[in-house]
């Protein structure tokens, strides 16, 4: 006799385990924020359905003169942009066992090079200026990744800290220069680029509404395919899968564990590069001093949601971005403050984080139900 | 000068009492990425506490302020737990489990911030504010030139904290459930052999770590911010790891430690303000904590010795 308990122990102990794992924890993130969002007197489902609505996913009431659903839809296309990037930059460190906390300094130091080289200068033409802001982002990010990744592998010094130490580090010192360089006086945010520079284009006409034409979108969907592809299929991926799994054993047959240390992290920080210049050059065009950006945080729940697979992070990346980007919206419909979201997406973080425990509970109860079945039969002969 | 030492104080303490913490999460074994977590989380708690009761036991009541404190103390340990339960019970891994623990009380400090202050005050703001605690000196000794500055406009939570981290010294150093909790992280098999519960023990090691680091957290949030608001997530809790790492996990070199954080931190602004520097330079001086403890690490990581048996979920029929 099948019960419910079993089968949902068949399911996150089998073939698939890892994909139930996940649906799991959004199922349970959804019951955890929905009691929470009841608890508050509000409605969940209305609340859940005005996130999707404020993500262009579903129509709203009514729209703005010029914008439409589709033009949600592409707001939100540019907002998952450097989402993706950003988690594909911690699955890289953490497939080596690396846990780059510092994506949020990455993405700020990278985007501040670009605007500064790049964005302010307005004699560059769009076809030059775009290309030099994506190597940029790469060369920055990766040159910041490097450096955590030798400190590592030099001096012993645990990633965790290091990069928090030089996050707040980036965050003051180009805080330093924008307000006495580049601050624009009205706003107290950095002067905003060139439309030239900027990896989305706004204010396209498309079916009659105003969209925006991310092209960060088409870079975060080549990267992911083409992270996968690295882990999979080629003999780096593999040296640094290997080093994360278990560093004496990679030492013992021959890998230069220093060295996929640091190339991991490079690898991690040239990724968050280029989600730093789709943030700062994309989905905005301004920098705010001193301020890290959450999606540093976030990316790293989309990572461990996606089971730190990069095609699986693209769904993962999609759940998050509905709750960041929907937040807004569901702020002014269901009236609960939008920090909502990151709620919604710490809990999400903490049942993924789970995920170990569960398909270990999941495999005892299955090997329970099985010698008690055993058991059984034997009584019966 | 006197200024350096009264400011650099009163940063010092609080930082040595998470990093107290710090170290008797990691001594039992259980490594702790989550104080800076614990240490938003608890102060939540307190200030959430002072904002309630301020109205009935009127404004600038001092009070308040240790009622706070203890309410601190208390939040961060019930928020600790969960550290311990993904840790301990569910053998998750140590590292994530810490980065998730203080993702997820940003995540929720913030909602419930800005949620309590719709609720108390019908204002959507994201500060609950407490005010600075009052200062004292220590009459006589505060006349004395340069070093009186360490008795001059003490805050009272100054006292408090010295007070718990000498009792906190005590019972790792002297007694025998600190010897058995420093057991646990060296050879988690030879306590259990030798009668003691490991488990509990690391519970009680990471309760511990999340009360200390509560209280230093609503010490931040009296005297350098005079509110709480998200704003307390300033990177302390990793300085105090940082500061733990250099004392190589040792109670008293990890206060020499953090008093040498606390005067450069002071120092440095002192010197931006005697140099006649625009404000707009304070940045600079801002980010000379971490710019020390990126020095100080690369200086001293090779040497130290962390605890053997940190970072791994303790598993009973392991040899």
């Amino acid at each position: 006799m099948k019960t419910k308990r079993h089968i949902l122990s068949s399911r996150l102990d089998g073939k698939y385990a890892s994909v139930w794992v996940s649906v799991l924890a959004v199922v349970l993130t959804l019951i955890t924020s929905g009691i929470i969002l009841l608890l508050m007197g509000k409605n969940p489902l209305t609340a859940f359905y005005s996130f999707l609505q404020g993500c262009g996913l579903a129509p709203k009431a009514n729209y703005g003169g010029g914008s439409g659903m589709l033009s949600d839809l592409s707001d939100f296309l540019n907002y998952l942009a450097p989402m993706l990037l950003a988690s594909l930059a911690f699955i890289v460190g953490f497939k080596a066992g690396l846990f780059n906390i510092g994506i949020a300094g990455q993405m700020l130091l990278s985007g501040f090079a670009a605007t500064v080289i790049v964005g302010y200068n307005r004699s560059l033409p769009a076809g030059l200026a775009k290309p030099l802001v994506a190597v940029i982002g790469i060369a920055v990010g990766g040159a910041a990744g490097a450096l955590v990744g030798f400190l590592k592998y030099r001096f012993n010094i645990h990633e965790v800290v290091s990069t928090i130490m030089i996050n707040y580090i980036i965050s003051y010192l180009t805080g330093f220069f924008i307000n006495n360089h580049f601050v624009d006086m009205l706003t107290r945010t950095s002067r905003i680029c060139s439309p030239e520079s900027r990896l989305t284009l706004t204010g396209v006409q498309i079916a009659g509404v105003n969209c925006k034409v991310p092209f960060g979108i088409v870079i975060a969907l080549i990267m992911a395919f083409a992270v996968q592809f690295i882990f999979e299929r080629t003999s780096f991926g593999f040296e640094l899968k290997a080093v994360g799994r278990n560093i004496k054993c990679a030492k013992y047959i021959g890998i230069g564990v220093g060295k996929s240390l640091v190339l991991s992290m490079t690898f991690s920080g040239v990724l968050a590069g280029l989600a730093g210049v789709t943030y700062y050059l994309g989905y905005t065009n301004t920098i705010i001093p001193k301020t890290l950006v959450g999606m540093g945080y976030d990316s790293i729940s989309v990572a461990l949601l996606g089971n730190a697979s990069p095609v699986g992070s693209i769904f993962a990346a999609f759940i998050v971005s509905i709750f960041q980007q929907g937040a807004n919206y569901m702020s002014s419909i269901a009236g609960v403050a939008k920090e909502i979201a990151s709620l919604i997406t710490g809990i999400l973080l903490l049942y993924a984080s789970c995920g170990t425990y569960m398909k270990m509970k999941a495999h005892s109860v299955i090997l329970r139900d099985a010698s008690r079945e055993e058991q059984r039969k034997e009584e019966e002969t | 000068m006197t200024k350096v030492f009264t400011d650099g104080l009163s940063f010092a303490l609080p930082l040595l009492i998470m990093a107290v913490g710090a170290i008797y999460s990691e001594k039992s074994g259980v490594t702790n990425l989550a104080i800076e977590g614990f240490q938003g989380f608890g102060a939540f708690i307190g200030a959430l506490i002072a904002v309630l009761l301020m109205p009935v036991m009127g404004n600038g009541s001092q009070a308040v302020i240790y009622i706070a404190m203890a309410g601190a103390a208390l939040g961060g340990g019930v928020y600790a737990c969960l550290h311990a339960l993904l840790c301990i019970n569910f053998k998750a891994n140590q590292v994530i489990s810490g980065v998730v623990i203080n993702i997820l009380s940003v995540a929720l400090t913030a909602f419930f911030t800005s949620s309590a202050n719709t609720a108390i005050s019908g204002t959507s703001s994201n500060k609950l504010i407490l005010g600075v605690s009052t200062r004292f000196s220590v009459p006589g000794l505060s006349d004395i030139p340069y070093a009186g500055g360490l008795f001059k406009n003490m805050y009272p939570f100054e006292i408090i904290i010295i007070a718990l981290v000498l009792f906190f010294s005590y019972l790792m150093y002297k007694t025998r459930f600190g010897m058995m909790l420093r057991a646990c992280g060296e050879n988690p098999q030879a306590v259990d052999a030798a009668g003691g519960d490991v488990e509990k023990t690391r519970w009680i090691a990471v309760i511990i770590s999340g009360a200390l680091s509560g209280i230093g957290g609503i010490c931040f949030a009296y005297s350098l911010l005079a509110n709480f608001s998200p704003s307390i997530y300033l990177g302390y809790g990793y300085l105090a790891i940082a500061a733990m790492i250099f004392g190589n996990w040792n109670i008293g070199t990890t206060a020499i430690v953090c008093l040498i954080f606390g005067f450069a931190k002071s120092g440095g602004y002192q010197l931006c303000i005697a140099m006649g520097l625009p404000s707009n330079y304070s940045d600079l001086f801002l980010m000379l904590p971490y710019v020390l403890t990126m020095l100080l690490l690369i200086f001293f990581s090779k040497k130290n010795h962390p605890p053997k048996a940190a970072g791994e979920a303790w598993d009973k029929g392991k040899r």
